[in-house]
């Protein structure tokens, strides 16, 4: 009887460590006051944290925004990649593995030195984009993207969209190794154009990805937003292009309310939790093995 | 199988939370007992013992910057090399870009003795941190005598409830950098710089017609340069009492709408602050207003572009004089032992004494807050002499007014909401300022009252 639980052991220790007991401190701190310094202890609040948190204005704006670069990125991480994977499948040689770099680079760069590139690229006054659309007259002074109100998020959303491409495509390309030739092969046997075999036959055997990087997108997004959030305009202008990822880290470390960041982690414990119960059954519904 | 699994997960975790919680406030007893030995106020230091060096933490976030960072380091090293080493103090300078780094590490429990401390959220971190008052932890004798000659204007704006939390220390007033060809080109004499705002807009836009380069940059999102607008009109910020927000006044709406006049007509660059300094150092950018702690790195990068760096003070409304506030730094003080604030004192008087203020000054471009010090021959007076820019700045630091410094716990919260109401009226062309400014102003007097 204990040797099964032996073997558990270190993965129940690790979990427990990393993942369980500060879990458990996040509820607990969600009703008590505390600024984390040694030598102070946390005030029990009760629900202060929770009304202060719904009353307040960024957090509020905060969870607009995260509905939409989730909403927003997923034709970054499934309809483009999907795409990609499937035009480059069917490539031979070296040529294959060229592409294939090209997508992925993007996503082993640092988000700091990606960040600084993407702002000289959209420099208001020496940048490569404003000069272009200006020297095409499509505009007329330049564009602040990075404190325009109406841009920022614009850009947040491209720049991580961008990194998330070669992500996803790998993912994609490594499942359709995994299908069967023989099912192509049958298929324009029978007639089927490339088109029609995309539908009937990739679409179907690719399902399980597909619906892992749907969860992993939506569950994700507002962490991988999150580094060009604080490098590139630090949630600016005016907080119209922060997410709650971004807002409880404020909270915490930077007004250093672990209390109240913490009542923001669970109401997102919460709320996340119900979406990936959703897409657990999604999952089950739609995804098709074959086995 | 596995939401039935996470659902058991949660049911454990719930039931054993309450011992977790024991087990953090365990840890924290310990600390606070330690807090509890620190003596809460001296009459005389303790010793030192050269032979065996007491180590004292500097958390600076001059250290992170790289036009900062060679004179910080000076600094440091210079002290250890002659009193560190006389009396047995060694300082360990600790970069902090962000000025988060300070935050994290007392929360990690590590000793974190001198911060290199910004003013708005000072008092936020006396009530959280630990921070500690100068008469608290000093002898008085001792540090009357070392105040002497230090700007009285400066001492003032460390005090909180007429206690020194922090020691004026790292000290710019605003300033508009003017790129003299740039100026030339427009046909104007960068000798005689514009004064008010309304001569600011007129020769931004002479700038633009005759070079294409934007005339004047200040960001919506500087955070200061904002107040001083504000007070020079007129206006107040936060009420003397320090209770509520008072930044919807005609006044300071006026102050506010001229600034959005000058941004909405091409007369001030869009862009966020790193994109201004960099479009500044290129030579594109005729004026910018910022702190004099860019001066090396602006001096340099004109040098290297072949134009000559010009200066002037903040502009002022009409025949108003303009109240300049100060950006920078104050030292605040974490000591828990006796040792320690004998350290920490050693290199305090240190760094803001005459030597001090010769190297932060003429190596980093801050303020001689020892204001003697730019006519004395030993001190600053020749460096001051190539540098007229400062003369500027020493006057404009006689007049100075505090940024807001905003009350304890909502400090974070009320100060986000003050600049992004300032950003909003700045930057949208439609709102009404008075509309956008009344509304923080109500939200934060919730906040803090």
């Amino acid at each position: 009887m204990l040797k099964p639980w032996l073997y558990l052991l270190p993965a129940l220790v690790l979990l427990g460590i990393f993942m369980y007991r500060p879990l458990l401190y996040t509820f607990y701190l969600a009703f008590h006051k505390w600024s984390m310094v040694p030598g102070t202890e946390p005030l029990y609040v009760g629900f202060d944290n929770f009304s202060r948190l719904l009353a307040n204005k960024s957090f509020a704006d905060s969870i607009g925004n995260t509905v939409f670069y989730t909403a927003l990125l997923l034709p970054f991480s499934i309809v483009i990649p999907l795409a990609l994977a499937a035009v480059t499948h069917h490539m031979e040689g070296r040529m294959k593995n060229v592409y294939r770099a090209l997508f992925f680079i993007p996503m082993i760069l640092a988000p700091v030195s990606v960040s600084a590139i993407w702002r000289w690229l959209f420099h208001p006054s020496g940048g490569l984009v404003n000069t272009a659309l200006m020297k095409l007259g499509l505009i007329e002074t330049p564009i602040a993207y990075f404190s325009d109100p109406s841009f920022a998020k614009w850009i947040i959303l491209l720049i991580t969209g961008w990194k998330m491409i070669g992500f996803s495509t790998i993912m994609f390309s490594a499942a359709l190794t995994g299908i069967n030739s023989e099912y192509y092969e049958a298929a324009s046997q029978d007639g089927a154009g490339s088109m029609r075999q995309f539908w009937n036959i990739t679409v179907p055997l690719m399902s399980p990805m597909i619906i892992f990087m749907l969860t992993m997108s939506i569950l994700f997004s507002s962490q991988w937003t999150f580094a060009y959030i604080d490098i590139l305009t630090t949630g600016g202008p005016y907080g119209t292009s922060t997410n709650v990822y971004y807002e409880m880290y404020k909270f915490a470390f930077s007004n250093l309310n672990a209390g109240f960041s913490s009542a923001a982690s669970l109401l997102f414990f919460v709320v996340f939790g119900v979406i990936s119960l959703l897409l657990n059954s999604l999952s089950r519904r739609f995804s098709f093995y074959d086995n | 199988m596995k939401p039935f699994m996470k659902g058991t997960a949660l049911v454990l975790a719930i039931a054993s939370a309450a011992s977790l919680s024991a087990c953090g406030s365990a840890a924290e007893s310990e600390a606070d007992a330690a807090a509890a030995t620190a003596a809460p106020s001296q009459t005389e230091l303790a010793k030192l013992d050269p032979a065996n060096p007491t180590k004292v933490t500097f958390y600076s976030y001059s250290l992170a910057y790289p036009t900062m960072k060679p004179g910080m380091e000076q600094l440091i090293k210079e002290f250890n090399d002659t009193v560190g080493k006389e009396k047995g103090v060694v300082v360990e300078g600790v970069a902090d870009t962000t000025m988060q780094q300070y935050k994290a590490d007392i929360s990690a429990g590590k000793e974190v003795d001198i911060v290199q401390h910004p003013f708005g959220t000072l008092d936020a971190s006396r009530l959280s941190l630990g921070f500690k008052a100068y008469e608290d932890v000093f002898p008085k004798a001792e540090l009357d005598a070392h105040l002497q000659g230090i700007s009285p204007n400066a001492l003032e704006l460390g005090k909180i409830d007429g206690k020194m939390y922090g020691l004026a220390f790292t000290f710019s007033t605003p300033i508009v950098f003017i790129n003299g060809k740039l100026f030339e080109a427009a046909g104007l004499d960068p000798a005689k710089p514009p004064k008010t705002w309304a001569e600011i807009k007129e020769a931004s836009l002479k700038i633009k017609a005759a070079t294409g380069k934007d005339g004047f940059g200040l960001t919506p999102t500087n955070g200061w340069i904002t107040e001083g607008l504000i007070l020079s009109n007129g206006g107040t910020v936060l009420s003397k009492d320090r209770k509520s927000a008072e930044f919807a006044s005609p006044e300071s709406v006026e102050a506010i709408e001229t600034w959005k006049d000058l941004y909405q007509n091409g007369a001030s660059a869009p862009g966020t602050e790193t994109e201004l300094v960099e479009q500044f150092m290129a030579g594109n950018l005729g004026m910018y207003a910022s702190s004099t702690s860019l001066y090396s790195g602006i001096k340099k990068a004109s040098e290297a572009g072949g134009w000559k760096v010009y200066g002037a003070g903040m502009p002022q409304f009409g025949d108003k004089p303009a109240v300049p506030v100060n950006s920078g730094s104050v030292l605040a003080i974490r000591s828990d032992t006796p040792e320690k604030s004998a350290a920490i004192w050693e290199f305090i008087r240190f760094v803001t004494g005459d030597r001090g203020y010769t190297i932060i000054t003429s190596q980093i471009g801050y303020l001689p807050l020892r204001t003697a010090l730019a006519d004395d021959p030993n001190g600053l007076k020749d460096f001051v002499e190539q540098n007229p820019l400062y003369r500027i700045n020493l006057e404009q630091l006689s007049h100075i007014q505090p940024v807001a410094i905003w009350p304890g716990e909502y400090a974070t919260e009320a100060a986000t909401a003050f600049t992004d109401a300032i950003v909003k009226s700045v930057m949208t062309k439609d709102g009404d300022v008075k509309a956008t400014l009344q509304k923080a102003q109500d939200d934060i007097n919730q906040m803090i009252q």
